[in-house]
Order: structure tokens, then C-alpha cells, then sequence
């Protein structure tokens, strides 16, 4: 059950190689830069962009869908809820009451449509790209603080533990006749009562056993940690982040000060 | 829920499995076509290693689990069409894990939550509750809570709990990990007087020192299927089988195989037996 | 020097009436490999987190007595600096791994003592390698078995390279493969590199056969200590602590009791067969003639 978390996958490809702080700042920038761009047309550019990244990355286009389809879903809700509540803009396309199609509508609710994709793709494209451990190894290296960069990594590595504990408690009070499916909002969560505590009991105690080994192993001993994983940036990793720098900046420039229309 | 109710007494067969296979989500088979018959008032050991079906398989037998193909039956009926719930006055789970079952302020409640569940009246919950903590020897801690007491405690409320709901076959998962000899032989004890009162006992376990002990019948699981049924002097006959199915014969089993060129039989299963054995071979007792 | 060095150590958790250890006094020399048995409740967890610090220094309670590991006072040193000398593995595997890679697992105990990159890298290899899980670098802890778990656990502690290892009851949770691979791991530990070794259990069975010596607790003290051979012979007086014999002992003791004017005396499975085997031939060898 790890997949919710661990999108990561072990391919040799220079999107996976590259240093993570450079992956984290770029898709920072690159998001940013959804929010400057707005119209369609640019945002379409950004889209192709993301799919030869995601090329580039060797992530299947089926993988990918799979993964997002929440995202897709969303998409497809805004394309079609947005024109309902918009009704500015000429010209009509069609009207029943006070609820008015237009053209321009259409073309913003497509234009958010897609500007949610390019997020989500932007950050899948994080996760496949960097196993958890150089995530948080880069965000210490930006200057996040160990203690929390360890935090990160225990909760997600106990995410999917956690998870397959709740549905092992989930069976067992099933077993002793506990329907969680069935009755009303106050009946069921009375009912789940029966899973919370033993799970949140059990994750308390596992943690008092993570908490002694932790301090078995000398954690917290001496401010000078070392890493075994040590990431340097190469000049590649240089050009890279100095490239999407350019992304952000050449756009925003040609449509603060220039007032380029994109 | 829907109840599934036994039809008839006259049918001793309680579960009968045919060709059942299942496979997980992760496209693991953990079952490979498995066929056995459970009947009442049977002393059942379902043993095996780490991965060898053995937990997937009991699984079945209360409706957790579904088959991915073949059968489960109980009373006749496919446990398929059955819920969990409706099939839990029949068959009791008790998990491995207590501290997955616990979470009431006092034992008594915990005792009280499966028949309540499964719908008996307040009256009837309280008697079933009752004789299943006075089967268990917990009547000393009914005011405790469940979540405060030492493990070997623990383990028994939970069993409890499972078998106040008055079910036929009452199966339980590794019930002796983590307990002391005396835990052990405490449980035990419990355990063979409700096989002895009636009630059709599954235990899953590793322990081949338990099943030499207390099982009348072996069932031997190994990646996915059946390579022995039959009573414990058989299974420990074969000691290539038992090693194969990751499991360890006890040590006075494999010192018989050792002596089985003197004379000794080889299906030896405690010390008492050997002794025995041995002096017979040897011209008895100065 | 002695590995480890307990005079009348009492401990009381906080919030409990009874005292876990009542007065408990145990000498542990270096290379020895001692194992403690006793009852759940006989105060053998204790000992272990006594062994490394964690008592008194992280769980609360009320300690009195001494604990010296190769002649530091343990009252006096932090855990940490203890850690160097002593490395503990807990019985549950699930919940002393918390890294998403065994590599990292094994790292994490130099990288927090700021050992160089090129060090930790070469004692990764080193503790891998003697636990038997060479290659395991980059697997994840959920693909490992339950037996695989309780031994990067095992090379997690030497990693930092202790003198002494406290195990506290490893092969809890393991199926009969798992407690094999373990205790395979932990004779080579013994017999190739000298290691100190504590173990804690409640089976009796293992630990006779290849503990130097082993010492029986209850009820917060240890009642007797000496070689397997001596201590675990009496099956009565290990029932008396709430300890299951090892069957070669009830045999022992069965076939003398009964066999009028022999006495037997055996542990392992080789050593019974040959005694047996001996005694069969020589009754038959009476009775013919």
C-alpha cells in the first residue's frame, strides 16, 4: 500500500539524476509561473512543456493518468462548472434563464482547467523523479532542519504501516461483528471509534519503541551530522535551474513590464 | 447483515472448501487450489511458515477474504453470499494481535461488543458475556481495562470477546506469541475445555511443540497449498516435509528419527512418550 | 575488564508499585555470550535498557544500585556515548526500522555519531555482510520478511560498532526460518568476531545450546547463573519460575528418574542421541546376557 506515497520510481534518466534542490526550486518556479501565464495559449505551451519533461523523465503518459486521475477529474469538473457560473463576456452561446454560456467563459474555464494540470503534472514529475530520501536531503540541504527533514521521512515511511494496520483492525473488529458500512453518519462514527482507538493505540505504542531505538542510535548526539548520501550540484544541474530561472523571468518581464498579453 | 444460521445438526460437516484459490491485489497467488473439510468438535492445527497461505486461508472461512476462484462453504452454504458479520456467529476470529481488537473502558464492555453486534438482546449478552469470561478465567479483571493489562491478559480478553458471540468454530491466530510457559499452558488449558464442551478449534500457528501438545488433526500449508492432512503422528513422521514447510519438528521428535535404527517409532511427539520408548527397547526399569 | 557490571540494581517504572528489578546483580565478561531467561514480568526487558542507558537516563522511574559497561558508570554517561559501546535491538521489528532504505537504516547510527562518508560507507558493507543481507542496500523495509527486519535491526546496532550487543526477546515476532537466520547470525557473531552478547528470552530451547552461560530471572533477580548444562537440567525448578524446559532436560531427567541407578545429563539433540544410544546397547547388551 505505498503507492499514495511513493510515486518514485528507480529509472536512469537525467530528470532523475538531477540534484533535488534544483528539482524543488524548479518546480516552485515552474508553478509560479502557472500563476503568471494566463492565457490559454501560453498555458498550453506549459502543458507541452510538462509532457516532454514527463517524456524526458520516462514516465508512461498511462502512468501518469492513472496517478492523476483525481486531478483529471477535477479538470473536467472546472471545464464544465465554470462556464455555469460565469456569465461576463461576449459572445452568448447559449442562455436558459439567469445561467448565460459564453465564449470567453469557456476559454477561462478551460484556460484554469489547464493550469491545475500543469501543477499536478509539475509535481508528479518531483515525486517520479526523487526517491523520499533525497526529497528531504535536498530540503535539509535548503536549509529545512533536520529534525523536521526526519520527521517528513518517518511519517511518510510509516504512512503505508499505519495503513495496513488500520485495515487489519478494520478485519478484526469486522470479525466481531462490527458493520462500518452500514447505518446512519452517528451510527457509523460511533462504529468507527471501535477502529480509531486500536490504531491510534498501536501507532502510540510503536512510537515509543521508534523513540528508544532512535536514541539507541545515538540521535541527536552531535549538531555535525554526516550523510552517506551526499548530492553536489554538477554543471548541469547549474544550467538546469539557471533555464527555468530564465522560464519565470523572461515571462514575467514581458507581461509586468511589457505587457505582453500571455 | 444477513444470518447464516445452520439448517440441520445432522450435517457434521461445518466448512468444506473446494479447489479454493485467491490471489492478492499485488497479483500474488497465495493460494493455489485448496480442498479440505472442517467438521464440528475437530481440533484443527493450520500450520506453516511466513507466507504460506495459512492466515489467507482462515480468512476465508469467516468471510474476510473471498475466493478468487473454487469455493467456501459453511453449513452448506457458500460463505461468499454471507457478510462478515452474519458469519461471525458461526465462525469467531480471534486475531493475532489483541491490541487490534481492544479499545473498551472495561473488559466486561469488550466482552459484551461482539454478541451485541451481531444482535442479541441486552439479557442474552449479558449470560453469553458472562460464560465466555468464566471460560477464559478473567472474571478477576472484569472491571480492568483491556488496554492496562499485561499481554498474556490481553490475549484473553480478546478471546473472549470472540467466543462470547457463541460461535461453532472459533479460530485463533498464533494465540501463544509472546507468551511464558505458564501463559501458555493457562490458554491452553482454556482452549481444550471449550474443544472438550464442543466447540470446533482452528489454530494457526508455527509452534509445532502447541500442535504436538494439543491438535488432533494437521493441516500443513506450503506456498499456497495443502502437503499434509492428516492426525499429528503423521505429520511428524515426516520430518523433510516438516522442514520444507519452514517449520521446526520439536527437538525430542527429531532425536526419535535420529533412533529410529534402535527401534524407536518415529512419529514420537513429547519427551513422557520417548522415555517410554526407550525403556521398552532397552529391557524396561532395573 | 568486565563487558558489564550490575550490583543490586532496583528499578521501579514510574507509576508502578512493584519494583521491576529487585536487586539484581550480573557480571557479563567480555566475549561471553549469556543468555537471560525468565517469565514475562520477571524484569528481563529491564535489564536490557538498563545495559545501554535508556535506564535511567529516558525512562522515567526511580533506579538504585549500580550498572558499569566496560567501566563506565551508566548513570554517568549519556545514552549516546553509551551507544559506541553497547547496541540494542528490540523485539518488534516493525517499529525499530524507521528509514525508507536498509542502506540508510544501517547509516543512520554513524551519520548522527558524524562519522566520515567513506567510514560509513565501508561499516554499512561490514554489518551487512555479517548479518547475511550483503546486497540489501537499496531494498525498502516493507519488501523484507519479518526474519530479514530483525537482522538489519541487528546491523543497524553494529554499525556503530559496539563491544557489547543486548538483543531483548528478537525472535518475538519471527516464524521457525526467522528465528533460525537470527540465532545463525548471532553464533557467527560469537564465535568469528568475539562479540559480547546478551540475550534476552522466554524459550529455553535455543539458548541451551550455545550460550556460555545463562541466567534465570525472577521476579526482578537473577536466581542462578552458570553453564547452560548446569542451570537448565532441573526441568522442576525452571517450571518453578514460570520456565518451559528444554525437552532434551525433561528427557534427562524423565529417563533417570525412571531407569533407576543412571543419571543422565544432556542438552542438545547430538549429545542425547549418543547417551541414548549408549544406554540401549548396553541394557540390551545386559539382557542377552
Amino acid at each position: 500500500m505505498t503507492g499514495f506515497v511513493d510515486l518514485y520510481t528507480e529509472v536512469d534518466t537525467f530528470l532523475h539524476r538531477m540534484d533535488p534542490r534544483v528539482k524543488i526550486i524548479a518546480v516552485v518556479l515552474l508553478s509560479l509561473l502557472g500563476f503568471v501565464l494566463s492565457s490559454l495559449l501560453s498555458l498550453l505551451v506549459l502543458l507541452a512543456f510538462m509532457f516532454i519533461l514527463l517524456f524526458l523523465a520516462r514516465a508512461t503518459l498511462s502512468k501518469t493518468m492513472f496517478a492523476l486521475k483525481f486531478v483529471l477529474r477535477i479538470m473536467v469538473l472546472i471545464m464544465v462548472l465554470w462556464p455555469l457560473f460565469d456569465p461576463s463576456g461576449k459572445p452568448e452561446l447559449a442562455s436558459l434563464g439567469p445561467v448565460k454560456i459564453t465564449e470567453p467563459a469557456i476559454i477561462r474555464g478551460v484556460t484554469s482547467a489547464v493550469r491545475v494540470g500543469c501543477l499536478a503534472t509539475v509535481w508528479y514529475i518531483l515525486l517520479f523523479t526523487t526517491s523520499q530520501r533525497d526529497l528531504v536531503r535536498g530540503l535539509v540541504k535548503l536549509g529545512l532542519r533536520f529534525d523536521f527533514g526526519l520527521t517528513i521521512a518517518i511519517s511518510l515511511r510509516f504512512f503505508p504501516t499505519f495503513g495496513s494496520m488500520l485495515e487489519s483492525i478494520k478485519d478484526a473488529q469486522r470479525a466481531r461483528g462490527l458493520e462500518l458500512e452500514r447505518g446512519n453518519v452517528l451510527k457509523r462514527a460511533r462504529n468507527y471509534v471501535a477502529v480509531l482507538v486500536p490504531t491510534i493505540v498501536s501507532a502510540l505504542r510503536a512510537a515509543d519503541t521508534l523513540s528508544l531505538a532512535l536514541q539507541s542510535r545515538a540521535y541527536g548526539a552531535r549538531a555535525d551530522r554526516t550523510y552517506l548520501r551526499e548530492i553536489s550540484m554538477r554543471g548541469a544541474d547549474v544550467l538546469a535551474l539557471a533555464i527555468v530561472i530564465g522560464l519565470l523571468v523572461v515571462p514575467s518581464m514581458a507581461k509586468y513590464m511589457f505587457q505582453v498579453p500571455i | 447483515m444477513i444470518p447464516c444460521t445452520s439448517p440441520s445438526s445432522t450435517d457434521e460437516k461445518i466448512i468444506s472448501v473446494r479447489d479454493l484459490k485467491y490471489v492478492y491485489d499485488n497479483k500474488v497467488q497465495a493460494l493455489q487450489g485448496i480442498t479440505l473439510d472442517i467438521r464440528k468438535g475437530e481440533y484443527l492445527a493450520l500450520v506453516g511458515g511466513n507466507g504460506s497461505g495459512k492466515t489467507t486461508l482462515a480468512k476465508h472461512f469467516n468471510g474476510l477474504l473471498r475466493p478468487t476462484g473454487g469455493t467456501v462453504a459453511v453449513h452448506g452454504r457458500p460463505a461468499a453470499e454471507c457478510t462478515v458479520a452474519g458469519l461471525a456467529r458461526i465462525v469467531g476470529y480471534a486475531f493475532q494481535n489483541p491490541d487490534h481488537q481492544l479499545f473498551c473502558p472495561t473488559v466486561e464492555e469488550e466482552v459484551a461488543f461482539g454478541p451485541r453486534n451481531i444482535g442479541y438482546d441486552e439479557k442474552e449478552v449479558a449470560v453469553k458475556a458472562e460464560r465466555a469470561i468464566e471460560a477464559m478465567g478473567i472474571r478477576h479483571l472484569k472491571g480492568r481495562a483491556p488496554l492496562s493489562l499485561p499481554l498474556g491478559e490481553r490475549r484473553r480478553v480478546s478471546i473472549a470477546s470472540v467466543i462470547a458471540m457463541d460461535p461453532e468454530v472459533i479460530i485463533l491466530d498464533e494465540p501463544t506469541t509472546g507468551l511464558d510457559a505458564e501463559e501458555i499452558k493457562d490458554l491452553m488449558s482454556s482452549v481444550d475445555r471449550l474443544n472438550r464442551e464442543g466447540k470446533t478449534i482452528i489454530l494457526i500457528t508455527h509452534d509445532m511443540k502447541l500442535v504436538a501438545q494439543h491438535a488432533r488433526r494437521v493441516v500443513v500449508l506450503s506456498k499456497g497449498m495443502v502437503s499434509l492432512d492428516s492426525d499429528p503422528r503423521g505429520a511428524f513422521s515426516d520430518l523433510d516435509l516438516l522442514r520444507e514447510s519452514n517449520l521446526l519438528p520439536p527437538p525430542v521428535t527429531i532425536l526419535a528419527h535420529r533412533l529410529s535404527d534402535c527401534g524407536i517409532p518415529k512419529d514420537i511427539l513429547s519427551p513422557e512418550e520417548l522415555v517410554v520408548r526407550i525403556l521398552l527397547i532397552g529391557g524396561g526399569a532395573a | 575488564m568486565q563487558a558489564l557490571k550490575v550490583k543490586d540494581a532496583r528499578f521501579k517504572y514510574q507509576g508502578s508499585e512493584q519494583f521491576a528489578l529487585n536487586g539484581l546483580s550480573l557480571d557479563v565478561q567480555q566475549g561471553e555470550f549469556v543468555s537471560l531467561l525468565g517469565r514475562n514480568g520477571s524484569g528481563k526487558s529491564t535489564v536490557c535498557m538498563l545495559a545501554n542507558g535508556l535506564i535511567p537516563h529516558v525512562i522515567r522511574g526511580t533506579f538504585e544500585g549500580s550498572v558499569e559497561v566496560f567501566g563506565m558508570d551508566v548513570t554517568k554517561k549519556s545514552v549516546a556515548e553509551i551507544s559506541t559501546r553497547v547496541g540494542i535491538v528490540f523485539q518488534e521489528p516493525e517499529s525499530q526500522l524507521f528509514c525508507m532504505s536498509v542502506e540508510e537504516e544501517v547509516a543512520f547510527g554513524p551519520e548522527n555519531l558524524a562519522v566520515p562518508r567513506e567510514q560509513i560507507r565501508e561499516r554499512v558493507e561490514w554489518a551487512l555482510d555479517l548479518v547475511g543481507m550483503r546486497g540489501y542496500n537499496k531494498r525498502s523495509p516493507f519488501s523484507l520478511s519479518g526474519g530479514q527486519k530483525q537482522r538489519v535491526a541487528i546491523a543497524a546496532a553494529l554499525s556503530m560498532q559496539p563491544d557489547m550487543l543486548v538483543l531483548d526477546e528478537p525472535a518475538y515476532a519471527l516464524d521457525p526460518l526467522g528465528r533460525l537466520e537470527l540465532y545463525s547470525v548471532l553464533r557467527r557473531l560469537r564465535e568469528k568476531h568475539g562479540m559480547t552478547v546478551v540475550l534476552v528470552e522466554r524459550d529455553t530451547e535455543e539458548a541451551a545450546l550455545f550460550s556460555d552461560r545463562v541466567a534465570l530471572m525472577s521476579e526482578g533477580k537473577i536466581v542462578d547463573v552458570g553453564p547452560p548444562q548446569a542451570v537448565l537440567r532441573d526441568p522442576a525448578r525452571l517450571r518453578a519460575i514460570g520456565l518451559s524446559p528444554p525437552q532434551m532436560a525433561e528427557l534427562a531427567s524423565l529417563l533417570s528418574y525412571k531407569s533407576t541407578g543412571k543419571e543422565f545429563s544432556f542438552l542438545g539433540v547430538e549429545d542425547a542421541q549418543a547417551a541414548v544410544r549408549h544406554f540401549i546397547e548396553s541394557q540390551s547388551g545386559r539382557a542377552r546376557a
